[in-house]
């Protein structure tokens, strides 16, 4: 088996003193789309903060091809590889969106294949060439989620992290967006992805973890995982209205 | 009101307006990196103003040799500054405030003990006589501190928008746990800001008491019209804190040259309260994001 690209083990985290996450462990393989699905407040969120260093980790490790990257600051932790696209975009709203894409080079691993990477997003998202000279913050919510994405590609990151990529997107907008995300992952992109369009994910992803009350409390592969009783019961039962739209 | 005095107002009134903007660039950027309202802004810049009228009382230096030195003397109170804001409790908008005020009554209290209460100008005869342009008569020396504004102001846009760490200012001052993700050191980022306007207030300091009588409790009016700024362009947004401050500057010398000096607070107040009524400002709509 290869080794895993993400490594997280055993850890637990949260806020000053809320603990959210309790012994968590699972793991990312360089190419997989793993989902990360489970009811709300189940830590998700957290969970991908913790990664990124937004949050600090109490106990456990977190690894990055078998290097620790747990206890150093989020600059660092995106220097070696790992972009996260936060959940509300959180765009810089009076930058254009051409800024708002070099913002994501920043890192000076990115910055030498600027214009290589930007010519990949306008084919995969034209309508940002489009607009790249408006202000992110006049963009609808779908493109403002596209440029979202598209400020993590531009680093050229080694795993993408998404925290509920498809909230408050239309279906058809959600629908061109999982294109998307199909196109980037069969060029090899890594992803982890949290959500609450579970069955939009889970059919996308190779893996999926359930996680309940920070605990990760099921794993399988993402198509299987969908016919569990457990997710159903978990999350069906849960959400009035059931997992996704009918269609999802 | 003939040619000349039009012109003569613009020309002074877009000279203050890039005083405002050098002014007010400095406090949204700090307010945009910590998210605290630095009160003693005003006072940092007369102590600006102070200290390049102590060199240049002492040696004679033309005026704008000094602009540098009082930039860079201000750097070890970025540095204090820094360390305070850092250890600001939550909510940081309203601790920084209680803390700020303190410091703007300390700073003008020590202005008070080393200058006394007198008035000072750094009155330098290498500003004086005038220039003719075209039939107008220009002061000379409000031509030479308005170019030196200018240059000051273009190198900062320049600065902020086309380099690196200008960049990762601008980014954290717009949202920092975004900008970390990108890969940048917010930290350092916070520091940098911290040193870039407390330069800027030392400079901006130099070209006012140029213009300017300086007076220790001066600098109360300067930051109410750096909150006024901030209020009407919003943090991070440059090219409209450059508009709002020409604007100000401009429509506060035409009302001078117009009515004199008893309108003069009272249309600015009024701009104030329009461009609230009108739209709900940039400052709030700065941190909803």
């Amino acid at each position: 088996m290869t080794r895993a690209l993400l490594e997280v083990e055993g850890v637990e985290a949260g806020y000053d003193d809320v603990r959210v996450l309790h012994a968590c462990s699972l793991e990312v393989r360089a190419g997989e789309f793993v989902a990360l699905v489970g009811p709300n407040g189940a830590g998700k969120s957290t969970l991908l903060k913790t990664i990124t260093g937004l949050l600090p980790v109490s106990a456990g490790a977190i690894r990055l091809d078998g290097e620790r990257i747990d206890g150093l600051p989020p600059y660092a932790i995106a220097a070696r590889g790992v972009a996260l696209i936060p959940e509300g975009r959180r765009l810089f709203a009076p930058l254009t969106v051409r800024e708002n894409l070099e913002l994501g080079a920043f890192l000076p691993r990115a910055h030498g294949q600027e214009e290589e990477t930007l010519r990949l997003i306008f084919r995969l998202f034209p309508v940002l060439q489009e607009k790249a000279l408006a202000p992110a913050g006049v963009l609808s919510g779908g493109e403002q989620q596209m440029l979202a994405l598209a400020r993590g590609l531009m680093a050229r990151p080694r795993l993408l992290c998404l925290d509920d990529p498809f909230l408050g997107l239309a279906r058809l907008v959600t629908n061109r967006f999982c294109q998307a995300i199909r196109e980037i992952t069969a060029e090899g992109m890594t992803i982890l992805a949290a959500g609450q369009h579970v069955r939009r994910l889970l059919r996308l992803a190779h893996r999926a973890y359930l996680l309940e009350e920070g605990h990760v409390v099921l794993s399988g592969p993402g198509t299987g995982l969908l016919q569990d009783e457990r997710l159903r019961r978990s999350l069906i039962e849960l959400i009035p209205g059931g997992v996704d739209q009918p269609t999802g | 009101m003939s040619l000349n005095t039009l012109a003569q107002a613009l020309v002074s009134g877009a000279l203050l307006g890039c005083f405002y903007t050098l002014m007010a660039l400095s406090f949204s950027m700090i307010l945009g990196v910590t998210r605290g309202l630095n009160l003693a802004h005003g006072d940092l810049i007369i102590l600006g103003g102070y200290l390049g009228y102590w060199l240049w009382s002492g040696s004679g230096l033309h005026p704008l040799f000094l602009v540098p030195v009082a930039a860079a003397a201000l750097l070890p109170l970025a540095l204090v500054w820094h360390w305070l804001f850092h250890r600001l409790p939550e909510p940081r908008e309203l601790s920084s405030l209680v803390l700020t005020f303190g410091l703007s009554l300390l700073l003008q209290n020590i202005m008070l003990a080393l200058w006394r209460g007198e008035y000072r100008l750094i009155a330098s005869e290498s500003l004086t006589g005038s220039l003719g342009l075209g039939g107008l008569r220009l002061n000379q020396g409000r031509l030479i501190v308005a170019a030196a504004a200018l240059l000051v102001v273009g190198g900062l846009f320049l600065g902020l928008t086309r380099t690196r760490w200008g960049r990762a200012v601008r980014a954290t001052s717009l949202d920092r746990d975004a900008a970390a993700l990108l890969g940048i050191n917010v930290d350092a980022a916070t520091r940098t800001t911290f040193l870039l306007a407390f330069c800027l207030c030392g400079a901006t300091g130099v070209l006012f008491a140029t213009l300017h009588y300086l007076y220790p409790a001066g600098g109360i009016e300067l930051t109410l019209l750096a909150i006024v700024l901030t209020i009407w362009a919003g943090v991070g947004r440059l090219r409209s804190v450059l508009a709002a401050g020409i604007l100000l500057g401009v429509i506060e010398a035409l009302t001078l040259a117009w009515s004199g000096p008893r309108w003069r607070e009272l249309v600015v107040a009024l701009m104030l309260l329009g461009s609230l009524l009108a739209r709900s400002g940039g400052l709030a709509r700065g941190w909803s994001h």
